[in-house]
């Protein structure tokens, strides 16, 4: 049941271009970099048990290091979204082996302050940045939309196939027994700072990636990734579709990425709508309202089967 | 010269800190949380004032501003205890699995939605709320601004008010007891509960004075409170999470620190965009060296 729906998506995915063109599909790009950022976040909220604030300022930090080796030193695209991601990774090093060690709330605290320091830096730093205007990013195969939707998917299924598989190694059963109960596993010799350390690096270079694929895609990159209501968004996402699957989490960023374009005549209000979904979600429905709906369907099937 | 009314400046604005870093310490040492949406109970006090002060009834009946300014405290309070009673006793009185990244994302959450519904419902421009003492005041030869002068005034007269409240009256001692140790104090007949919404009620409504006290100074608008509110989480690691006298000691060294490291850097434009980023930068220093802050007890663990 659960393979056959999951190919079903990915084929509905596949098909997507040929029935869409243009405007939709360009949404749907959109949608698909949104999707990478909310899974990945999703991975360190819902399975690590971090809140990391920085998840969108690490986006930022791939989009700027592979806008910038492109447009300073010519770099293809190619070569320049890994660096991204790389780049991404290596800050999260940095930061998580800073807060790593301390419990409770002082991760969610300084990768607030990293995500704000680094807004600052971009719009201050004028001559490398050009500060709020933006920098302006050669596009993917001179901005073929087609050819940059097949990568963006590309790189979701890479994300998830990859995020997925790390869960079913040593250190996903590492991470699943620290999430249940820390000091139990401690005590059973796992080195739970390392392996939470190990998992922040790794979200923090697919959000590099999301940030790289989103720069050569659009052709703009601009401290705006970095505000604090962008990160609002993916958090959004990520719970909507609920926290505990990776996949929902996917699929709640493109549901909300397709409704936003829906509500465009509500456009100011689009957030204090998804803030308030949210709420309710965290309120009544902690699992997420997808997995919750997906849950009462498959319910209401099996009691319609027995009759 | 510059010195005087740079530290003059620095007192000041130290004081509105230390009035909103109070109140996010008190719901840490209480709730144990940080509340992501302390900025948003800032912005909420400032529209509160600003729309009872330039409501008609002032005008008709005379108010003082003063009164207005009072009139804010219990609203934003109702607000707070509001919250906390939709959003997080339930999760505390079911023992929610993973209680502490909840919080986090309930908080937070609430700080987006509460930005973004202001936005469309109060527009996104800067309204300036009227000041209580308006001008500019001379003592010998500093001058500083009547609005300026009147909000640190005022907030130290908060911040006193607190301090008695928190270390003379029953209901005070009762609140830090619960946050020394809640077993211990549910054991002696506290309501556990009771003072959980008390504090989150306090720390909010102090925030929500900070932001009528600086509505007249910077400008009241739906994101007027996540600068403080990143300031306000600076000075509360700064000073150890939960720790009153470490709080009111980093509200004035972030103060100092913001009025003085602007005048060090050379280039003038860089050094204003800057000055928002030295508190972080203090942040980062801190967690590195000593993360139980300057005055914070050590974390135990089980």
């Amino acid at each position: 049941m659960k393979r056959f729906f999951l190919l079903l998506l990915l084929g509905c995915s596949a098909a997507f271009p040929l029935f869409f063109q243009d405007y939709w599909l360009y949404v749907a790009i959109i949608a698909l970099y949104y999707a990478i950022l909310s899974s990945s976040w999703a991975m360190l909220a819902g399975q690590v048990g971090i809140i990391s604030f920085a998840h969108a300022a690490f986006a930022a930090v791939g989009a700027y290091t592979s806008a910038l080796l492109s447009i300073k030193l010519g770099w293809p695209v190619a070569l320049g979204i890994p660096a991204g991601a790389f780049m991404a990774a290596l800050f999260g090093l940095g930061i998580g082996a800073l807060t790593l060690r301390m419990r409770g709330p002082y991760l969610a605290l300084t990768t607030l302050a990293f995500s704000e320091i680094f807004r600052i830096f971009l719009t201050a730093e004028y001559e490398l940045t050009r500060g709020s205007y933006g920098l302006q990013v050669p596009l993917v195969w001179e901005g073929n939309k087609i050819i940059s939707y097949y990568l963006g998917l590309s790189l979701l299924v890479l994300t998830l196939l990859s995020l997925s598989l790390l869960l079913k190694t040593r250190l996903g059963l590492f991470l699943l027994a620290m999430r249940e109960d820390e000091d139990g596993a401690a005590s059973r010799g796992v080195n739970t700072v390392r392996y939470r350390l190990y998992a922040f690096i790794v979200t923090s270079a697919f959000a590099g990636l999301a940030g790289g694929f989103y720069a050569h895609v659009v052709g703009l990159v601009s401290p705006r990734m970095t505000m604090i209501s962008e990160m609002g968004l993916i958090l959004a996402m990520s719970v909507f579709g609920g926290l505990e699957t990776l996949i929902g989490a996917a699929l709640g960023a493109i549901i909300l990425q397709f409704l936003t374009e829906y509500l465009r005549d509500f456009e100011q209000w689009r957030l204090a709508i998804f803030g308030g979904l949210v709420l309710f979600t965290l309120r009544f429905t902690p699992e997420g309202i997808l997995p919750r709906s997906y849950e009462l369907v498959h319910q209401m099937l099996e009691r319609v089967a027995r009759k | 010269m510059l010195f005087i009314s740079q530290l003059s400046n620095a007192l000041v604005i130290g004081t509105l800190y230390a009035l909103m870093a109070l109140g996010l310490s008190i719901i840490f040492g209480v709730l144990k949380l940080v509340n992501f949406a302390h900025g948003e109970s800032l912005m909420v006090g400032g529209y509160i004032y600003y729309f009872l002060a330039t409501s008609f009834l002032v005008k008709l009946w005379h108010l003082p501003l003063s009164l207005i300014l009072i009139l804010t405290l219990p609203l934003v309070y109702l607000f707070g205890i509001l919250i906390e009673r939709v959003f997080l006793s339930p999760a505390y009185r079911k023992q929610t699995a993973r209680y502490e990244e909840y919080v986090i994302l309930v908080t937070f959450t609430l700080a987006i939605f509460l930005q973004n519904l202001a936005l469309p419902v109060f527009g996104p421009y800067n309204r300036q709320a009227p000041a209580i003492l308006k001008g500019r005041i001379k003592i010998g030869d500093l001058i500083i601004a009547g609005d300026r002068l009147s909000a640190a005034v005022i907030a130290l007269v908060v911040i006193l008010l607190l301090l008695f409240f928190l270390y003379r009256t029953y209901p005070g001692k009762a609140l830090r007891a619960v946050a020394q140790n809640a077993t211990a104090a549910a054991i002696v007949g506290i309501s556990v509960e009771r003072m959980r919404r008390m504090a989150f009620g306090i720390g909010m409504s102090l925030a929500g004075i900070a932001g009528a006290l600086l509505g007249p100074i910077f400008l009241v608008n739906p994101t007027m409170g996540i600068p403080f509110a990143v300031k306000a989480f600076v000075i509360v690691v700064l000073g150890g999470m939960g720790s009153v006298k470490g709080t009111i000691i980093g509200a004035y060294v972030l103060a100092i620190v913001e009025s003085f490291g602007s005048i060090l850097l050379p280039d003038p434009s860089r050094a204003l965009a800057y000055k928002d980023a030295y508190g972080l930068l203090i942040l980062v220093i801190i967690l590195l060296f000593r993360p139980q802050g300057l005055f914070g007890e050590k974390e135990r663990r089980a």
